[in-house]
């Protein structure tokens, strides 16, 4: 990692212990306060970040982006309906296991700060666009109207999913998991759904 | 203007989200603004509330307990499988036909402020007991461990659910609950879980 990534690792990794050390709201976080009890100056610590929300939104996009790539790169590369059922599966356990200690924190701003709020709504509906493509390889011969129903249930319940792990330990985590992507699959394989 | 304590606090919370919708962040509204705009003395507001966080706290607080009690008196009359099977589709169909217009508003705030959060984790928790026992009673013979999980799942779609409800129009509503009630049932009919 070079010295301008570490000075950015370390700005966001104080921010957050601070949010979460004090219990504090976004708008109780100064940057001056990030900058003191880092040692650093001002100067230094906004030449990577102008507020605090540009913090969380950075954070936000780092998440989004590497599931965003991981997804990318596997639809490139499905050939079968089964690499299809595993890009699905392994996009979920991807995207829980590089949640950061402090994802609770993220995601609070996601429901609140307007960048952070349009960007969820971006992902969100990239999620469904995907899944969606993802669900038709991998689970075929469903029809429309049912693949728009059940890609449905499944972003929300992924947002469900995003939301409790962002509140639990890293063991936690990765065990409900694997209880949801079996439920998913259970649901997935209803083919002509209800 | 006479204000009956339950109309002023009615419109102490509109005047709390009108503001939001106005683009007004929720740092930049206070008792103050909204004390003016409702035409009482600060004094008077201050009776009901300590600040705009103690506002959106409130107005969750009532919006939950009155669906509790409603969901309580249906578990008090519940005997057989079927009535609790019955008691917890209730509780999401009430939930649903209960969500007000500004729902949206009120589940950023939920998310958002701290004392807000906190309610939401320990009704959270107040919320997944409920389904625990239903589920037991509803869908006898499950062994502990699988009713604990799938418990867990049923409660991590339900937020994730709630999410997405309160974006959509009030017909889609309807159409997404019978959907999801489908998803959670196929999901509770899998007796021995995975």
């Amino acid at each position: 990692m070079d010295k301008k990534t570490e000075n950015k690792v370390k700005i966001i990794n104080k921010t957050f212990e601070s949010v979460k050390r004090d219990n504090k709201s976004i708008e109780n976080v100064s940057l001056e306060e990030v900058a003191k009890e880092l040692s650093m100056p001002l100067e230094e610590l906004t030449s990577f970040f102008l507020t605090v929300e540009d913090i969380y939104l950075n954070e936000q996009l780092r998440n989004n982006r590497r599931i965003e790539r991981y997804l990318e790169s596997g639809l490139s590369k499905i050939k079968t309906a089964n690499d299809a059922k595993a890009l699905f599966e392994n996009s979920i356990r991807v995207y829980v296991e590089s949640l950061e200690d402090y994802a609770d924190a993220v995601l609070a701003a996601t429901f609140y700060i307007p960048k952070c709020l349009e960007e969820r709504n971006r992902m969100k509906a990239y999620l469904k666009k995907t899944f969606k493509t993802i669900i038709k390889k991998g689970w075929p011969g469903k029809i429309e109207t049912v693949l728009d129903r059940q890609t449905d249930l499944c972003v929300l319940s992924f947002y469900g999913l995003y939301e409790y792990c962002a509140r639990a330990n890293k063991k936690e985590r990765k065990d409900i998991a694997e209880d949801f992507i079996n439920m998913l699959n259970l649901h997935l394989q209803d083919r002509l759904f209800f | 203007m006479v204000n009956s304590p339950a109309k002023l606090k009615d419109r102490a919370v509109k005047g709390a989200v009108n503001n939001l919708r106005k683009d007004k962040r929720v740092e930049a509204i206070n008792l103050a603004l909204i004390a003016n705009e409702l035409d009482v003395t600060l004094e008077v507001l201050k009776n009901y509330y300590s600040s705009t966080e103690d506002i959106f706290l409130k107005a969750q607080k009532k919006d939950w307990d009155s669906l509790h009690r409603y969901w309580d008196k249906r578990i008090e009359k519940a005997k057989t499988p079927g009535d609790y099977k019955e008691a917890f589709e209730f509780f999401f169909e009430r939930f649903v036909e209960t969500l007000s217009d500004d729902a949206d508003l009120m589940l950023e705030m939920s998310c958002y402020l701290p004392a807000c959060i906190k309610y939401r984790e320990r009704n959270k928790k107040k919320v997944k007991k409920k389904f625990f026992s239903l589920i037991k009673k509803g869908w006898p013979g499950k062994e502990d461990k699988v009713l604990k999980r799938q418990t867990e799942l049923i409660t991590i779609v339900f937020y994730g659910f709630i999410d997405h409800v309160v974006h959509i129009k009030k017909a889609e509503r309807i159409k997404l609950l019978s959907d999801f009630r489908n998803m959670v049932n196929l999901q509770l009919q899998d007796r021995k879980f995975f």
